[in-house]
């Protein structure tokens, strides 16, 4: 018995012996390994002085991912991809922290905070607002930016938006052209749809954005094939969830079954669900490719289910990220003296687009490196994607395109008595009531 | 004098069989760990990043910094208590493995509470927050009480009752919190907690609130319970063996009821604790996100401090820094969540294979013991 307590004793000893050596030794091989950034030891030495952060101005972009993290292949590897373009060409390092849970929004965010090591801190993700809001009070010379979250009244911290109102105009116009190209053709369609997740206003500028670009590209369609056509009927589902995919595969069946020939997705991780029952039901017919069709959303997704995909709706969170870094480093070095506010990404900044072959292409290759594709699949889907693109003639995909040129220059552009301007008035404060009477407007449902 | 300190600490080591035991365990954690702590450096080194630097920026900004501090003890607070849950049914003989649902249960309580106080203004204050508490609890009792009942009465085995009771809360709060309960400016959430009926921050600009002192405050209460109190020891002694117990006269069914809601009452004050006192939601996020999986890390802490109230605060303050250090590691050293999980899953693996031994040791002498009586019994017969 004794015996065996001396071993023991000496065991522990030995044992934390072992571990104070080995954090001691690791100590000091951080800091070689930090020089190039900043070793700890000079991060606590310049919080004693807050102007020389400003003056090291070699520091680093912190990027806070939200629930879901890298490789979702769309809203969280598109901040990747803009953080990661800015750290190359402004020489700026790049760390990144991912959000388990709610819980570590505060955490993750204070710690890159009080590390002082970072130019600009971007939350990527709306649910961070309350977090970052916080965070940015309590560490006023930190830079912040937040993608789709809405605080505008702090000095530093910039809030990044989407016009999604159009790109959604684009993919509508889109949808109603090739829908009645194959009305035309002898498809027995009637209908156009919209499966969304849960029903908040910023959803609504995606609704008003898609029903008027519907009835524009009806307007485009008898202009150009000089007859009349019966109007389109026009869906749309809430599901009430971004994370369930059997609800929107239910709300797609729904949909289909009344005609639909394109349902945009407009629900997150539950869209999944759309681009499955739309392959279903064309598979179940013997077709390789669609109509019926889904569009996606925020990354290109023409992938996902190739031939069944129409286009994306693309939310360029790469280029919000790539704008919150440079303008960070324009305001630490003086070039601009106001670094905080509200910056709306639509058309014209490239912030949004409905995706093209080429954007197919990057997102294969992103894919191909996630390890979710071989080479041979990518060249497979890029094959099977073209195709289907071809069998709608050119100018219906020329005509969706322009819409975004004359969606910039001339917002007078009016289909059943809706000026694009009031489209775009609305989509400054999206309420219940402002939606309920754009979708009479344009006779949804 | 400091000799003789020494020696009667080293004469009580010997004497006491518990102070034994205590260090005993303690030296195999110790061990363990170190184990645990190579093996996951190797992974790291073989991974391509280095061990030096990743553990540095781990447990530097857990433990050696003072806002990674109340961060690491503001994770460890829910663990601690759904630890206490699995560990009070251990000792009573139980695999409870309900903490999960009970949690959302107390969850919901305090989400209850938040939405009482829409309606009734005097809620806003500290009365809320009890109020709040309380009915985390008795939630989270009410669940256990469920499982308990089953056992004592039907023989329904508590790990399959207490799975499906886990299922059970979870949709029934997912339900209540994305139908009734929900924000209404952002039904993502549910209702927060206003903020007078908050559980107070121990220290501004953190995410410590008081619930970490409720959590010590009822850990060192089971502690008292099961080694001072005549119920504890009753519990204890039926856990160790239901037959001898009711031999001495005591009800092993009472003592089953006694640690299924108790275990209740902790994990209800955990859930509570999470929706009222963390920052800077105060409410029930969406699928029950900021709540998923903190029942079963408990069993992680129990199993580390090998079902001892005591023991267990040290396990969940280390559970909390492997936690609240995971982000400095992935920012500083360039790990990535998921090998930084890998990592961590490895070290608390190794720390808690020492309580899985003991464990099956245990389970292996009670059971030669009483092939050995009756083997004797028989002995005796043949012998009359």
């Amino acid at each position: 018995m004794e015996q065996r307590t001396l071993i023991l004793i000496g065991a522990v000893i030995i044992a934390v012996i072992a571990i104070a050596a080995f954090v001691a030794r690791s100590g000091p091989a951080t800091t070689t390994t930090q020089t190039a950034t900043q070793s700890p030891a000079t991060g606590t030495a310049t919080t004693a002085s807050p102007t020389t952060t400003t003056a090291a101005a070699k520091g680093a972009i912190c990027v806070v991912y939200d629930i879901g993290g890298r490789g979702d292949l769309s809203f969280n590897d598109m901040a990747y991809l803009g953080a990661e373009r800015a750290s190359k060409e402004f020489g700026l390092s790049l760390k990144e922290v991912q959000s388990k849970s709610e819980q570590d929004y505060l955490p993750n965010l204070r710690t890159l905070a009080r590390s002082k090591k970072c130019t600009v801190i971007i939350a990527v993700g709306f649910l961070m607002t309350d977090a970052v809001k916080k965070v940015a009070d309590e560490f006023p010379d930190q830079l912040f930016a937040i993608i789709d979250g809405y605080i505008p009244d702090k000095p530093n911290v910039l809030s990044i938006l989407f016009k999604e109102h159009e790109g959604s105009a684009l993919a509508g116009a889109l949808a109603a052209m090739a829908t009645h190209y194959f009305i035309d053709k002898g498809m027995d369609f009637k209908a156009d749809g919209v499966v969304l997740g849960m029903e908040i206003p910023p959803l609504y500028k995606f609704e008003a954005g898609y029903y008027w670009g519907i009835r524009y590209g009806e307007k485009i369609y008898e202009e150009h094939e000089g007859k009349k056509v019966q109007p389109l009927k026009i869906l749309y589902t809430y599901t009430g969830s971004f994370n369930d995919p059997a609800k929107g595969k239910q709300a797609t069946e729904a949909q289909l079954a009344q005609g639909a020939a394109v349902i945009f997705n407009v629900a997150g991780a539950t869209g999944l669900g759309i681009f499955e029952a739309v392959a279903e039901y064309g598979h179940r017919q013997g077709k390789t490719m669609g109509p019926p069709f889904a569009i996606g959303v925020d990354s290109d997704q023409d992938w996902i289910k190739p031939g069944f995909i129409l286009a994306s709706m693309m939310k360029r969170v790469d280029v919000g990220t790539y704008t919150a870094v440079r303008k960070a480093l324009e305001y630490k070095s003086g070039e601009i003296k106001k670094y905080g506010g509200v910056l709306v990404l639509g058309l014209k900044e490239g912030g949004v687009g409905l995706s093209k072959l080429e954007d197919l292409k990057t997102f294969l290759k992103l894919a191909e490196e996630a390890g979710k594709i071989t080479p041979e699949e990518a060249q497979k889907i890029y094959e099977q994607v073209k195709k289907m693109r071809e069998q709608i003639p050119q100018w219906i995909w020329q005509e969706a395109y322009a819409l975004a040129d004359k969606l910039v220059n001339n917002p007078d552009v009016s289909v059943y008595g809706v000026k694009w301007s009031q489209i775009e008035e609305f989509a400054k404060n999206p309420n219940p009531d402002g939606i309920k009477k754009i979708r009479e407007q344009l006779k949804v449902g | 004098m400091t000799v003789t300190a020494g020696n009667s600490l080293l004469e009580r080591l010997r004497r006491d069989p518990r102070m034994h035991e205590a260090v005993l365990r303690f030296g195999e954690s110790i061990i363990a760990l170190v184990i645990g702590l190579t093996i996951g450096a190797v992974i790291l080194w073989v991974s391509g990043y280095s061990p030096g630097e990743a553990y540095y920026y781990l447990f530097q900004s857990s433990l050696l910094d003072t806002y990674g501090l109340t961060s690491t003890l503001s994770f460890a607070t829910p663990v601690l208590l759904t630890g206490l849950t699995f560990a009070i049914g251990a000792r009573a003989g139980l695999f409870n493995i309900g903490a999960e649902g009970q949690l959302y249960m107390g969850a919901l309580g305090a989400t209850l509470l938040a939405w009482l106080a829409m309606h009734v203004p005097l809620l806003d204050s500290p009365l809320g927050t009890l109020v709040g508490l309380l009915l985390g609890a008795a939630l989270g009792a009410g669940l256990a009480l469920i499982a308990a009942m089953l056992r004592v009465y039907r023989g329904v085995h508590e790990v399959v009752s207490t799975i499906m009771l886990n299922w059970i809360a979870y949709w029934l709060v997912y339900y209540l919190q994305s139908q009734k309960l929900y924000w209404p400016k952002d039904p993502t959430k549910s209702i927060p907690v206003p903020p007078g009926a908050r559980l107070p921050l121990l220290l501004p600009g953190t995410e410590l609130s008081a619930s970490f002192l409720i959590a010590i405050g009822f850990t060192v209460f089971t502690y008292y319970l099961l080694w001072h109190m005549v119920h504890g020891y009753e519990l204890r002694a039926s856990g160790l063996s239901p037959r001898a117990a009711r031999y001495a006269g005591i009800d092993p069914n009472r003592s089953i009821m006694l640690a299924f809601v108790l275990g209740g009452v902790a994990a209800g004050l955990a859930g509570a604790g999470e929706v009222m006192g963390r920052p800077p939601h105060y409410a029930i996020t969406s699928g029950l996100s900021n709540l998923v999986n903190m029942g079963f890390d408990g069993i992680t802490v129990a199993l580390i401090g090998a079902n001892h109230p005591l023991g267990m605060i040290p396990a969940a303050i280390f559970i909390g820094a492997l936690n609240a250090g995971s982000r400095a590691m992935q920012a500083f050293a360039g790990v990535p969540l998921e090998m930084v999980r890998i990592v961590e899953g490895v070290i608390i693996i190794a720390l808690a294979v020492p309580g899985i031994l003991h464990m099956i040791e245990e389970y292996l002498r009670r059971k030669r013991e009483l092939r050995e009586i009756a083997a004797k019994e028989a002995e005796a017969s043949q012998a009359g």
